[in-house]
């Protein structure tokens, strides 16, 4: 008796019930006997079913709200829990990120077997139900639904899970201190990304993609809104761009080629091609054996390039206004999911300055050798410096955001334009998010010749990059731009602590499924 | 018994002067070029005096020009107050202290004040809430402003949503060279935010935050010119500052009525609040006095007192504010 039945529920029938041994048989999926010989037995005849119920309205829980109270609906959602007491049953039925109790009682709209029915459903199962939505006079706590409840009257399986889950969701959202406090469980990390599908219906991860695809929204819409062109760069390149060691080889018919590394070359060719401002989103690939909690070797980039009239600050200006839009549309229009990912992962919500704070290297050296770290002028940050660094740049000016500028050349990429008042820095900058890098970019040289010399002191072979240095040839404007990592920004302001939260299916060095 | 002997070819006891030091470099280690008190120092640490001389009489002459400029200065504002026979020149040599408020000090008097440059911008960080915009640090950031070489810059803190336009632009308009941060001697960075008081940071190792307008205006206004070297002045100053931030702006209409009273008895007997010379005193009664609102119904010397402020001319960012 376990046939997935899909029934036709037509109105006539509610009242037919005298003939079966139980009087509300019609109202849950088991029966397939009715007086009306239109019961579909095979989930592929549903079509036919569903063409004739296609003006059957189906609520969604978040609008189930006092307002509703006493009216009759129709909601498809997941079963969360179900929790047999006596003669009634509690269901907790979940659509995303909001839930909302449910309850089918012993009575004469619902029989013994019904309420047993509904109690064996197994969890995730998914379920139409039609029930009269009652205010409820004490709050629920544990619902997003908190001043309603539903009354079901049927109760149908429209797609049955299996009953041993690999994880439980409840333990997945759990924050880790709590879990070892009252010694519950609660699911490690590899356990949850080998499972993603399971682990994606939780509250923390629906909040933390809607927000990554609100930054996603956002960039975009603030580039078109300043003029910038999208483009798409291709990703099977000949040569590597940044540097030889780090790139995937494929075999390429009867060669072999590389997945780009960053959009760099091609950004830079579509401005030599009188684009102006371009920006593209695509995937990176970086073949680097980092298992660090910042590292994964496929990553969505969002890259920006664009020319200037007089100074390079016009760029890091278009940047960092771009960040900061970012950033306030976050905080005004998500504020639900922030606070949803703070319930598992507690933080402390981000801060940033409009205009956005900008330092000169020297002057961060400043604060770190007054901090008591010995550097030399020209050395590179440590990773422990620059969280240094952000920790003081947030005690004194208070904002998790900033722009360090000018950076020593001998740290830079041979393709960074060199400072015009001092050979010892360049046009280059980068920008921290909570003490962590997230973009790192510069003022790119232009001229094919100086490219060239700058080549040549870094010892790097001209002819892999003979293509590279052509498309100056021919009249390129001054231009700059710079990139980051959308994982890493949703990470960062969320303040989580790993990159692969904040990535769907993330790759790294020990991971390629799921 | 030797083989043969053979006359010395040279002297044996030619003295040969042996130098020390192969060749003279100089100092690598030298101070960076915007530094006005570098010593161009020798290879090893000895400075030439003949260059000392030469810089100590150069300080004497710039004395001495600072000197008869501040003259200048009073016999110009004779012409501008209207109380004519107040001019400054007689009045700072009334006082015991010399004219040192406006003589030359340059970087070295930052170096005492501040701390040791460390080679990077020297940032004062005010965070301030927009609904209580602090007029007496405007005021004194345009007396900086005329002093050092100052990078001003507003930013909006994420606690506040917006802020009108003309708080936006009251350190006045972009520097030229702002995109060279060390070019700069000083920073004075003004970021709007919803904190519950005025807190001024400044060297996070060394310096708590500095809370209250009243403070931080005494920090900025010892950068200016430190505070009269006679003590009783000198807490006539602050007891003025105190006055003025308590009961002036934050107190009832009856205490203010009370102060505009002992200001007016104050004023009767002296241009200034303090004594014959302008002073933080002053600047801070002012703005508090604009601020609540009383300057149409205040007493005569008040009213003449406050007009004499105007002519100064260091108002004008205030004035812009409060419009």
């Amino acid at each position: 008796m376990t046939l997935r039945t899909y029934v036709n529920t037509n109105v006539l029938l509610i009242q037919n019930y005298s003939d079966y041994s139980c009087p509300v048989a019609n109202n849950y999926a088991d029966n397939k006997i009715r007086s009306d010989d239109t019961v579909q037995t095979t989930v592929s005849r549903s079509c036919h079913d569903g063409y004739r119920r296609a003006d059957r309205v189906l609520v969604k829980v978040q609008d189930l709200t006092p307002d509703k109270a006493d009216q009759l609906i129709w909601l498809r959602a997941r079963v969360h829990t179900s929790r047999a007491k006596g003669k009634q049953c509690f269901l907790v039925l979940r659509q995303q990120q909001f839930n909302v109790q449910a309850l089918v009682a012993v009575g004469d709209r619902a029989s013994k077997q019904m309420v047993k029915f509904a109690a064996n459903i197994n969890k995730e199962s998914i379920v139409d139900v039609e029930a009269v939505v009652r205010k409820v006079e004490q709050k629920i706590e544990s619902c997003s639904q908190q001043d309603v409840e539903l009354h079901m009257e049927r109760i149908f399986v429209i797609s049955q899970a299996e009953p041993r889950l690999p994880l439980q969701l409840e333990d997945a959202v759990r924050p880790d201190g709590e879990g070892e406090e009252e010694g519950r469980a609660t699911v490690n990390q590899d356990t949850k990304l080998d499972n993603r599908v399971i682990d994606l219906r939780t509250t923390t991860s629906q909040a933390v993609f809607r927000l990554q695809s609100g930054v996603c929204q956002l960039f975009r819409d603030t580039l078109i809104n300043k003029g910038f062109v999208e483009i798409q760069t291709p990703k099977i390149i000949s040569a590597a761009s940044e540097g030889g060691a780090n790139v995937f080889t494929v075999s390429y018919f009867k060669t072999s080629a590389y997945l780009a590394q960053s959009p760099q070359l091609y950004k830079q060719m579509c401005i030599c091609a009188d684009f102006d401002k371009v920006f593209c989103v695509g995937p990176v690939f970086r073949a680097e054996d980092s298992n660090t909690h910042r590292h994964l070797t496929e990553f969505v980039g969002l890259d920006i390039e664009m020319a200037f009239n007089y100074h390079y600050h016009e760029v890091i200006d278009s940047i960092t206004d771009t960040m900061v839009q970012i950033f306030k549309g976050l905080r005004d229009n998500f504020q639900t999911e922030i606070q949803t990912v703070n319930k598992q992962y507690p933080s402390e919500p981000f801060k940033f300055l409009e205009p956005t704070l900008r330092l000169e290297y020297t002057e961060g050296v400043a604060m770190l050798r007054e901090a008591g770290v010995e550097m030399g002028d020209e050395d590179d940050l440590s990773t422990p410096n620059e969280k240094l660094l952000g920790r003081l740049v947030r005690e004194k000016y208070d904002t998790d955001f900033y722009v360090l500028d000018k950076y020593p050349l001998a740290v830079r990429p041979f393709y960074t334009m060199p400072d015009p008042n001092n050979p010892k820095y360049s046009n280059s900058y980068d920008m921290f998010m909570r003490g962590e890098e997230i973009l790192s970019g510069a003022q790119r040289i232009h001229d094919a010749q100086l490219l060239t010399e700058r080549a040549q002191h870094h010892q790097i072979d001209l002819e892999k990059i003979k293509a590279y240095i052509d498309s100056f040839r021919y009249g390129a404007p001054p231009h700059g731009g710079g990139g980051i990592g959308l994982e890493r920004v949703c990470m960062l302001y969320l303040g989580l602590h790993n990159v692969r939260q904040t990535s769907m299916f993330p790759r790294d060095p020990k991971r390629l499924t799921p | 018994m030797p083989m043969y002997q053979v006359k010395p070819v040279c002297g044996g006891d030619i003295q040969i002067d042996l130098p020390t030091c192969m060749y003279k470099l100089p100092n690598i280690h030298a101070q960076q070029e915007h530094s006005c008190t570098s010593e161009h120092a020798l290879q090893n640490g000895e400075v030439d005096p003949a260059v000392k001389a030469l810089e100590a009489r150069q300080d004497e002459i710039m004395r001495k020009l600072y000197e008869l400029k501040a003259a200048v200065e009073g016999l110009a504002k004779t012409v501008t107050t209207p109380d004519a026979d107040l001019d400054l020149t007689v009045s700072s040599s009334l006082s015991p202290q010399s004219s040192s408020s406006t003589a030359f000090k340059g970087t070295a008097d930052l170096d005492t004040l501040l701390g040791k440059d460390l080679g990077a911008l020297r940032d004062i960080v005010i965070n301030a809430n927009p609904e209580h915009p602090p007029l007496t640090l405007l005021v004194l950031h345009s007396l900086l402003c005329q002093r050092y070489r100052v990078l001003s810059t507003v930013h909006v803190h994420s606690s506040v949503t917006s802020v009108p336009p003309q708080l936006m632009s009251c350190l006045g308009p972009r520097h030229v060279d702002s995109y060279a941060r060390h070019l700069f001697q000083l920073g004075f960075t003004l970021i709007w935010k919803n904190v519950p008081t005025l807190q001024m940071k400044f060297s996070i190792q060394n310096m708590c935050p500095i809370e209250g307008e009243a403070n931080v205006a005494r920090f900025l206004f010892k950068l200016l010119t430190p505070y009269p070297s006679d003590p009783a002045v000198a807490t006539l100053v602050d007891s003025w500052v105190d006055t003025a931030f308590f009961q002036l702006a934050e107190g009832s209409t009856k205490e203010r009525a009370a102060v505009l009273r002992s200001l007016n008895s104050a004023l009767g007997r002296n241009p200034w609040l303090a004594g014959p010379e302008f002073s933080l005193a002053d600047i801070a009664c002012f703005c508090c006095v604009q601020c609540s609102g009383s300057a149409s119904s205040a007493p005569a010397n008040v009213q003449r007192w406050l007009k004499s402020c105007e002519n100064l001319g260091h108002f004008s960012p205030a004035k812009l504010l409060l419009q």
